[in-house]
């Protein structure tokens, strides 16, 4: 009833039937220089807007190069020495996780998988709270050191076990041994913090996930880390569509499913250690991006790739800027607005389309 | 309606089958009792697991009661147990170790059947019913009562559960339906519980140290101070639920195929799934809500028990029993490795993770199957 009312409304449609509806390829382009062009936007806005009391229009001045905002030293500091950090920060983890989540729902299968799953995250976590604990580490700098060092160890470990024995790096291997591992250090983080207060007051700050305070020295020797990372990832592309088909049609096409995972697994580690090392653990991101690329490309892999790391970081940088904005003058955790950023997001990609199950893991 | 045979129509009876030569259809490795027109299929090996796994629960609450008990000896605590020994004994015993002990192996088994079905539902291991956000309803709910109450003290023990619930039918109402193996609840899922934890993690911000350390605790997973009062309503609620879980056990393993393998079988698909996802929403609501959100054993519970009792069967009574066997086990150990006491999700968690990857990753005499 209600369809044959609507065939009655007057059609808003600007295309003429007699065009194609455009291919994927020109979706997906379209896609990315739209999501592209988003992200210069939100990085010019992420450099204007701040938690600080100096004005948007100043700090628009200043970046117009105005000779009287350039030598105003407190605005320099906001802009420069503040929120360009905080900018290029945001992208490097936004990029990483949406990449490390993508490449580790190809490479199990299975569409729930997010970067934590390696047990990046709860290493991480492990190692912050056993250098704050045993170590009195109380810089950022240092900190970092420790939660990367951690999430490291952590997913290195995950990926032994799993590559371990004659089945070499199932999907459901390497699911399992990062849950079951990412468990136990869950589990020694807890223990730790039960037995020490003054460690749980600094921790609870560091696990709520942050970019306030990100210093751009901090964030210079994870560059590497990350661009190692996605050149690994965009590597593998191929590979990684050949494993969609299963271990034995990749074995058909010439590939060698255990290697491949345990490769893929390695530039996630990179990916996935780098952002929770800058901005603690935000997992969330690593699972929303790739299913709203998914939404786009389809099964393309290398595609799925690319939005899905624009896709992070447009979203980690929208969530940053209002993170600045939401209780003024106080910084709101990032984590809590990617969440109602994300959250609705997800739940709308979820509703929209069928879901590609990508075959979960049985 | 009608009966159809109402005016003595032998001939509409079904004819019954020729017993001449029938091929033998008894599933391999079962047993079958026939009284009549009845029968039952009796899975040999997966009775004797449940049996076993019956024992081994029993053992670990008597384990435990020991562990906890101070300076009494092994002999005392079973009379207290039995309560036969002297009225002190049985009143210690029963009255302050068991019961906690108890509600436990409840909680544990509510974990393992809800793991068990959302697991076999989407065919995939990492849903477990902590994504449907039963963790965060139930951590949300007792962060609420905390901030709301004058004393800053955990309010009501059903707060949790009834976080819980609501967290999780918030999710189903958002997905609007289970979708392609319940993939679209798990997904909606992980949105509305991140956001659930989001809102809970901006309140506990604002909280002093105090508070946010006893609300930690609650959160890794405590079963200290409970008793019958929360026990006995879990007790209630998975008796009345188990017969309904097997049930829905039964049908899910017909939706192992596909969905119009299932339908051409009889399986009513949608509501199976439905059913299923209910009792798994209420019985881990009910399990988070009580003793926190302990990690990890709706998780490896289904794992273990399919391990145990072959692949043939959806295995929801083995999974109950193992996830009763885990905490119980897991209670008793956290009693005794340390001086203090250290919580029983911690031990799940640290223990859990090496246990579950020493059971799966022994080489097997059968072909490797990951």
């Amino acid at each position: 009833m209600l369809v044959a009312q609507e065939t009655g409304a007057p059609v808003g449609g600007t295309e003429p039937p007699s065009t194609r509806p455009p291919g994927p390829r020109r979706r997906i382009l379209t896609a990315a220089v739209a999501l592209t062009a988003l992200l210069a936007v939100l990085m010019v806005l992420s450099l204007l807007i701040g938690t600080g009391s100096s004005p948007v229009a100043r700090a628009w001045d200043f970046l117009m190069g105005d000779p009287s905002a350039r030598a105003d030293a407190q605005l320099r500091l906001a802009v420069l020495d503040v929120r360009l950090p905080r900018t290029l920060a945001a992208v490097l983890v936004g990029v990483s996780l949406g990449a490390a989540g993508c490449l580790l729902q190809a490479v199990t299968r299975n569409p729930l998988a997010e970067t934590g799953l390696l047990g990046v995250n709860s290493g991480a976590a492990l190692g912050v709270v056993i250098g704050l604990t045993y170590f009195g580490v109380r810089s950022s700098y240092a900190l970092l050191g420790w939660a990367l060092a951690g999430g490291m160890t952590a997913s290195a470990v995950v990926l032994l076990l799993a590559a371990s024995g004659r089945a070499a790096a199932s999907p459901l291997r390497l699911v399992l041994a990062g849950s079951a591992l990412g468990a136990t250090f869950h589990g020694m983080t807890s223990y730790v913090l039960l037995s020490t207060q003054s460690t749980f007051d600094t921790f609870r700050y560091w696990t709520i996930g942050s970019l306030a305070g990100v210093k751009t020295s901090d964030t210079y020797p994870l560059i590497p880390l990350v661009v190692t990372g996605l050149l690994v990832a965009f590597g593998s592309a191929r590979p990684l569509a050949a494993l969609a088909l299963g271990d034995d049609g990749a074995r058909a096409l010439g590939h060698r499913p255990g290697l491949i995972r345990v490769v893929v697994a390695g530039a996630v580690t990179l990916l996935a250690g780098s952002a929770v090392a800058i901005a603690g653990p935000i997992a969330f991101l690593g699972l929303l991006a790739p299913h709203a690329a998914r939404a786009v490309t389809g099964p393309r892999m290398a595609a799925q790739l690319a939005l899905s790391a624009l896709i992070a970081a447009d979203v980690m940088i929208a969530a940053d800027i209002f993170a600045r904005v939401a209780i003024r003058p106080w910084d709101t955790p990032v984590s809590v607005l990617l969440a109602f950023v994300g959250g609705p997001l997800l739940i709308w990609i979820a509703r929209s389309r069928r879901l590609s199950t990508a075959g979960g893991t049985a | 309606m009608t009966d159809p045979i109402a005016d003595g129509g032998t001939a509409a009876r079904t004819p019954s089958p020729t017993s001449s030569a029938a091929p033998d259809v008894t599933p391999p490795d079962s047993l079958v009792l026939r009284t009549g027109a009845l029968s039952w299929l009796f899975p040999r090996r997966g009775s004797l697991v449940a049996v076993a796994l019956g024992a081994l629960i029993l053992v670990l609450v008597a384990l435990g009661t020991f562990a906890s008990s101070t300076g009494m000896g092994f002999t005392e605590t079973l009379a207290g147990l039995f309560g036969t020994g002297d009225p002190a004994t049985v009143i210690l015993v029963q009255d302050f170790r068991l019961p906690r002990i108890a509600v436990g192996v409840l909680v544990g088994a509510a974990l393992g059947i809800a793991g068990c079905l959302t697991q076999t539902l989407a065919g995939n291991r990492l849903a477990t019913p902590d994504i449907i956000g039963v963790n965060e309803g139930a951590t949300a709910a007792v962060v609420a009562s905390v901030v709301g109450s004058s004393t800053g003290m955990i309010g009501e023990w059903w707060l949790g559960p009834v976080g819980a619930v609501l967290a999780a039918a918030l999710v189903v109402l958002c997905a609007g339906g289970a979708g392609h193996r319940g993939h679209r609840v798990l997904v909606v899922g992980i949105g509305v519980s991140t956001v659930v934890g989001a809102v809970t993690d901006l309140v506990m911000s604002r909280q002093n140290d105090n508070t946010a350390g006893g609300v930690f605790l609650w959160t890794v997973g405590s079963l200290s101070g409970r008793d019958w009062s929360v026990g006995t309503p879990l007790l209630l609620l998975l008796l009345v639920l188990l017969p309904f879980a097997l049930a829905a056990g039964n049908r899910l393993q017909l939706l192992r195929f596909d969905d119009d393998t299932a339908a051409g079988l009889g399986v009513p698909v949608r509501r199976v799934r439905a059913l299923a996802l209910a009792l798994a929403v209420v019985l881990s609501g009910a399990a988070a809500g009580i003793g926190g959100p302990i990690a990890f054993v709706a998780l490896a519970a289904p794992v273990l028990a399919d391990r145990l009792g072959g692949r043939s069967r959806v295995p929801v009574l083995a999974s109950g029993l193992v996830g009763g066997a885990l905490i119980a086990g897991a209670d008793a150990l956290g009693r005794v490795i340390a001086p203090v006491e250290i919580p029983v999700g911690v031990v799940t968690s640290v223990l859990g993770g090496p246990f579950l990857l020493w059971v799966l990753f022994r080489p097997e005499r059968g072909a490797g199957r990951g």
